[in-house]
């Protein structure tokens, strides 16, 4: 048989089929006895709903808290429990079983005593009055289903009516069963004192209230005979009133944020010990661990002086009044980080001092992370600086240039064309003064290709799309041009690095390629520019062979772009770069 | 003639006035920037419009979108442009609605005053002027494209750049030291190359050419 698996909850599919089970077994004994025999019709109804009170408080602390035994050990009693209740059936086999597992409920609440919180017995001690204790409700009540009842038909176990031998039994079992008792409550007092004041207005009830119960069981149906008030009925109903409070105290306490630390640091424990790759986030275990959905892991960069979070964004401790509080966490003296609570849920601050110091070591490995990003988001930010910074640089030349040199040329130059063309200068100085002029004229078209490297006059007073343009009507060689871009709407960082790409690629293409055409293509997809040049020459292009395409790849992925070359030598050369545009 | 000179940097709108007006024009206005060129215009109602294309406060195109509104809103102002580089598109959007009275030059070529006022007076006299570096552009741009124009030879090349420049006829004799007769067999070939009708107006067949070239 297979449980239905899902791929997001295993655990949550097998603990439902659990259910779904212990629901099957619960309801078939009350169906048998509303329907048919003699007994009184309401005993098994109450049994029923006791197995499934523990099945049902097992399954939430389980699922809640899955590395915990204890939602196991509860669940095991509910299925005694139902176990038990199948004596009310007239199937033989169930019969016997039931007769066999009667009193094995009270040894589940022992072994819930020793095992809590964490749901495992810790002491050779604990295992050892736990195993007495399930030995004496199955090996010391044979005597009571071998001797009750001359064997016969449906009785399977019963080999003789021997009375005498059942007393000697029922005393037996219940002088041992009050041996393990004692050794529990022995066991529990210690633990009691031991533990923290907060802790112990928790375990103090809930042990006192363990060790009556198991007793008290058997002895409201000893007292019955001696207080006449005491009905059959009314001792029933005490019994398993007092035994359905067993599992729900156990669960609550199990579930209570805050207390049971011995039970919280195992999670974080086995947490630490679950493959990498199944582990949750560190901050989901210690959220479940405290029981804070809101907690939250801050990293601390030492250099910085400052907390960041996971994905290395600078964060500050919650203040004072805020409802929420920080514990630093540290591992050998020094600072790593800090687990931010929320106080209203978490009132002792010690334990998730506790909670941190089991996981330091593993915050110190997020920390690591975290600052690798932060410093990689740094680096990311100053390239982009710096790319800014240049392009700022280079429209500042250009229009210095534009508006100072550039300027002083054309005025130079037409003084000398005056001196050229006064009444008096001789022929000789009007030649040397007009050669002057067409010198000046050539100094400033060098100025003109200059400027125009620098940053080109129809990139500053248009845009993109009017740049490429004017790039692509400067080509010798047939070049396609596809501009799917609206001047203005793009990021002056994007249009300067587009710009370049497209310049350097068709350099490129006319310098190296010997290609016969060109194509350019830019093209405006969900937001992100798409760059591309191709030519149909020699290929063969890497983008470490020149510093012009090492430095575009390094421009691109600074804007958080792609640039990519394809050159199969002899099949021409793409380059295609993309960038985010937002 | 009435001028007005749009112009930010004040030296060169000095120099430029001076230019003018030692070239007999009667300059009615300054402006530093194209909304004052605008009024001016709009006030002063000049024969002819010289400015600059980048000017405050953007120091982009403002000046050719004053220039384009003068154009359409004044046909009969003569405008030329100044830029300190050229672009084909720019030179474009000039001729596109209404190839006349319209100039693009580089401002370094206001130094050669003589050649500078000559392409002044055709703008003034209905026709248009082309800085030669934007003549090559469009035509290296036409070369790619239109095989036909591979066709012709180094001096009918020479003769379109000219006619493209917008020069008459006489002016292109006299650059390329041929007889005028000799720059109208050039031409007629250039316009059969070019699948041009032919037309006895000078101007038409400039416009003729230069809306092939920048189409």
């Amino acid at each position: 048989m297979t449980a239905p698996r899902e791929a997001r909850s295993p655990l949550g599919a097998a603990l439902g089929l659990i259910g779904a089970v212990a629901l099957v077994l619960g309801v078939a004994p009350v169906v048998q006895a509303l329907t048919g025999g003699a007994t009184p019709g309401w005993p098994p109804v109450l049994m029923t709903a006791l197995g499934w009170v523990y099945t049902a408080a097992g399954l939430v602390a389980w699922s809640r808290r899955p590395t915990n035994r204890l939602g196991l050990i509860m669940v095991v009693g509910g299925f005694t429990l139902l176990a038990s209740n199948l004596g009310q059936t007239h199937d033989a086999v169930l019969v016997a079983l039931a007769a066999v597992l009667a009193t094995v409920p009270l040894a589940v609440v022992v072994h819930l005593l020793h095992a809590f919180p964490s749901g495992r017995l810790t002491t050779v001690a604990s295992v050892a009055v736990v195993v007495t204790g399930y030995l004496v409700c199955t090996v010391l009540q044979a005597p009571l289903f071998l001797f009750a009842a001359p064997p016969g038909p449906g009785r399977l176990l019963a080999l003789a009516a021997r009375p005498d031998l059942v007393r000697t039994g029922e005393a037996a079992q219940t002088a041992a069963g009050c041996a393990v008792l004692l050794a529990t409550a022995g066991t529990l007092v210690g633990r009691a004192r031991r533990a923290t004041p907060a802790q112990r207005r928790v375990l103090g009830p809930l042990y006192a209230y363990g060790i009556l119960a198991v007793p008290l069981i058997p002895l409201l149906a000893n007292l019955r005979g001696r207080l006449g008030w005491l009905t059959p009925g009314t001792v029933g109903t005490l019994q398993l009133v007092v035994l359905a409070g067993i599992p729900v105290a156990f669960a609550f306490a199990v579930l209570r944020g805050g207390f049971a630390r011995t039970g919280e640091i195992e999670e974080l424990g086995a947490w630490l010990g679950t493959s990498s790759g199944a582990r949750p986030a560190l901050a989901v275990a210690l959220a479940r661990a405290l029981g804070d959905d809101s907690l939250r892991l801050m990293f601390w960069v030492a250099e910085r002086g400052e907390y960041v979070d996971a994905s290395g964004r600078r964060v500050e401790l919650p203040a004072a009044g805020s409802g929420r509080a920080a514990v630093e966490v540290e591992l050998s003296g020094r600072r790593v980080g800090a687990i931010a609570y929320d106080s209203s849920l978490i009132a002792d601050p010690k334990d998730v001092v506790v909670a941190g110091r089991v996981v330091a070591i593993a915050i110190d490995r997020e920390r690591l992370t975290a600052e690798l990003l932060t410093s990689k988001e740094a680096v990311k930010n100053s390239r982009a600086r710096i790319v800014e910074a240049g392009d700022r640089e280079r429209r500042r030349i250009a229009r210095n240039l534009h508006d100072g040199l550039q300027v002083r040329l054309v005025l130079l130059a037409m003084e000398a064309q005056l001196v050229a063309k006064e009444a008096d200068a001789s022929p000789a100085t009007q030649g040397a003064a007009t050669a002057l002029r067409i010198g000046i004229d050539e100094a400033a078209a060098e100025l003109r290709a200059l400027v125009h490297a620098v940053m080109p006059a129809a990139l500053v007073e248009r845009g993109l799309s009017a740049a490429t343009e004017d790039l692509v009507d400067r080509v010798p060689l047939p070049t396609s041009l596809e501009l799917g871009v609206t001047d203005g709407t793009l990021p002056p960082a994007v249009e300067g690095t587009a710009y370049f790409v497209v310049a350097e690629a068709i350099a490129n293409a006319l310098k190296h390629a010997g290609a016969d055409e060109l194509a350019v293509r830019l093209a405006l997809v969900d937001g992100c520019l798409h760059i591309e040049v191709r030519d149909d020459g020699s290929g063969g292009a890497s983008p470490l062979a020149g510093t012009g395409l090492r430095g575009l790849a390094d421009r691109v992925d600074t804007l958080g772009g792609r640039f990519r070359i394809h050159s199969p030598a002899g099949a021409g050369t793409r380059i295609i770069a993309e960038l985010p545009c937002e | 003639m009435r001028v007005v000179v749009g112009e930010d940097e004040a030296l060169l709108r000095q120099g430029l006035t001076h230019v003018l007006e030692h070239a007999g024009y009667d300059v009615v206005g300054t402006a530093a920037d194209a909304s004052e060129l605008l009024r001016h215009t709009a006030e002063r109602a000049p024969d002819l419009v010289v400015t600059d294309i980048r000017m405050p406060p953007s120091h982009t195109d403002e000046g050719l979108v004053a220039a384009l509104e003068i154009h359409r809103t004044r046909p009969e102002t003569a405008i030329v442009l100044l830029s300190q580089h050229v672009q084909r598109r720019y030179a474009t959007e000039l001729l596109g609605e209404r190839p006349a009275r319209i100039g693009y030059l580089l401002k370094q070529r206001i130094a050669d005053i003589p050649t500078f006022c000559a392409d002044l007076e055709r703008v003034c006299a209905g026709g248009t002027v082309l800085d030669p570096e934007v003549v090559a552009l469009m035509l290296t741009r036409a070369r790619r494209d239109d095989r036909a124009l591979g066709g012709l030879t180094p001096r009918q090349s020479e003769v379109l750049a000219l006619m493209a420049e917008g020069r008459t006829n006489a002016a292109i004799a006299r650059r390329l030291t041929i007889t005028e007769k000799a720059v109208v067999g050039h031409a007629s070939h250039i316009y059969e190359v070019l699948g041009l009708p032919p037309s006895e107006d000078d101007h038409r067949r400039v416009l003729a050419v230069l809306r092939h070239l920048a189409r």
